[in-house]
């Protein structure tokens, strides 16, 4: 219940910080350059471009909320109710997965309609996102100023997408199957073809498992600053 | 040893920054009843706000023991802050919102029964700001709204930081009755300033904190009792000027000085020379209160 009250706050925050007519405006630019893009090679643009922008926004907008939370000191107040660690993560990615799922049907809808596989394309943009505002809010965390958490959010991210160059047959390995981007790329597909429960499960897999190892970490990084579980480093940072 | 009517019992406590070797608690003792309003008083750095932190569950690498409501407040989890209230020295809010609906939100993070806003705004004068966006807030403005925030669950226990700093006198004495009414009601109120005159209008008992130590403890008027001189000194006229003179207050009823003076002459004032807070502070920890 406490986490719904949050959700519901956190996505009348991004409200009016204008993140969703600013994603109006990003989602508008997209379409208009995708359908200049000839269909032989759509359907690849389309899964990257939604790997790389809807699904992982949460990457950049999670890390730009806890700056801006942390730097206009809402977490004393926000930390001494009885808010629990893990709804305050959770409503995060709830109300960044929720504005991930509108960016990527409103590209997807006009330029090549309906997904193929609705339920795994659906699942890959709520999962990734998931992931992505989790490595965000873990990069934040650790990050004093903007450029410290661009530094070392796009640091985080560089790793995870990795994926990606199989994807483009730049350059392949079976390694790429424990990477959670590589179930991402996978359920992303699922809006231009259909999807074997095989692969689907797996990528459902890869990605759960990586959001619950990227969530504790989050955890330990946020109870540490809140509440002193280090014993107070990153407590003076408040 | 706890007894019944005992909310905080804080024994030998310790804490240190990782980030300095120094210890900025140096083993404090104190206990605080139930109902009771209690002061920290001492300069910046000498660790009231440490001392707070601690006592909210934020510090919890503690040494010593600190048990609120019977319990040790390292390991104490969520359910300690619908007991509790904090307004914070620095009023923050999401700037954006307004005025109620900051109060709305930080109200539905609470399970337990919750004030209604609205009559909380009403009751520190900001009723007409509730859809103001607090970013249009003054500074008294957001003082006020910070200490509905803290009050919003009813706590049991409040703790308040400067509650009055940056407010008019006559909001501060608004509050002040506000703080008082709280504590009638049963509420005990832990609060930590620098301004002497709060804490002597408001506390049952002060501490003065000087180097992560607790130099005094007691009642204000015990300690400027204790710290005083027991005479009284009257300021009277007599021609065109004004002179002042001294006189113990043991057998002042039989001092024929002091009864002729005060029959034969003008009497402009007359006060008996107990110390101030500010005096008392200065005596134990040899600085100013800054």
């Amino acid at each position: 219940m406490k986490t719904w009250k949050l959700f519901i706050f956190d996505m009348r925050f991004q409200w009016k910080q204008r993140f969703y007519v600013v994603y109006l405006f990003v989602c508008s630019v997209y379409v208009g350059i995708l359908h200049a893009i000839p269909d032989s090679r759509l359907g690849k643009v389309l899964v990257l471009l939604t790997f790389s922008d809807p699904s992982a926004l949460g990457l950049l907008l999670a890390g730009g909320i806890v700056l801006l939370e942390r730097g206009q000191g809402i977490w004393n107040s926000l930390f001494a109710t009885p808010v629990k660690l893990w709804e305050y993560l959770l409503a995060k990615c709830l109300s960044l997965s929720l504005l991930s799922l509108a960016a990527a049907f409103a590209i997807h809808l006009p330029v090549s309609g309906w997904p193929v596989s609705p339920l795994y394309f659906t699942l890959g943009i709520v999962l990734t996102s998931f992931f992505f505002t989790l490595i965000g809010i873990a990069a934040a965390l650790g990050s004093h100023s903007i450029n410290g958490f661009l530094i070392r959010s796009q640091a985080y991210a560089l790793v995870f997408v990795l994926p990606v160059l199989g994807y483009l047959n730049v350059f392949d390995t079976p390694l790429y199957m424990l990477f959670p981007s590589q179930g991402s790329l996978l359920l992303l597909s699922g809006s231009v073809h259909l999807l074997s429960h095989e692969d689907g499960g797996y990528a459902i897999a890869v990605l759960v498992v990586w959001i619950g190892i990227v969530g504790s970490l989050a955890m330990r990084l946020l109870s540490a600053t809140v509440r002193n579980t280090d014993g107070g480093r990153r407590h003076e940072q408040i | 040893m706890e007894r019944d009517d005992e909310l905080i019992e804080v024994n030998r406590l310790t804490y240190a920054y990782p980030s300095s070797r120094k210890q900025v608690l140096q083993g404090l003792d104190f206990h605080i009843g139930k109902g009771e309003i209690f002061g920290f008083l001492g300069p910046s750095g000498a660790g009231k706000s440490t001392t707070q932190n601690v006592l909210i569950g934020k510090l919890r690498r503690y040494g010593g023991s600190v048990r609120v409501f019977g319990r040790e407040i390292r390991s104490v989890g969520s359910d300690y802050y619908e007991r509790i209230g904090v307004a914070f020295e620095f009023p923050h809010f999401y700037s954006r919102f307004t005025a109620l609906e900051n109060l709305n939100h930080f109200r539905s993070l609470y399970r337990c029964r919750t004030a209604d806003p609205m009559q909380l705004l009403e009751q520190v004068g900001l009723r007409e700001a509730a859809h103001m966006k607090v970013e249009q807030f003054s500074k008294g403005m957001k003082m006020r709204l910070n200490y509905c925030r803290s009050v919003l669950n009813d706590p049991d226990l409040l703790f308040l930081d400067e509650p009055t700093s940056g407010l008019d006198p006559t909001h501060a004495d608004m509050l002040k009755r506000l703080i008082l009414a709280r504590r009638a009601s049963g509420t005990t109120v832990l609060l930590t300033t620098h301004n002497m005159q709060v804490a002597e209008q408001l506390c049952d008992r002060v501490a003065f904190i000087a180097d992560g130590e607790i130099k005094l403890i007691d009642t204000p008027r015990n300690l400027k009792l204790r710290g005083g001189e027991r005479k009284v000194r009257v300021e009277y006229e007599q021609g065109n000027k004004r002179l002042t003179e001294d006189f113990q207050l043991e057998g002042i009823g039989a001092n024929e000085r002091f009864l002729s003076l005060i029959r034969s002459h003008r009497i402009v004032t007359m006060h008996t020379l107990e110390a101030s807070l500010e005096d008392i502070f200065m005596t134990a920890a040899g600085r100013k209160l800054v």
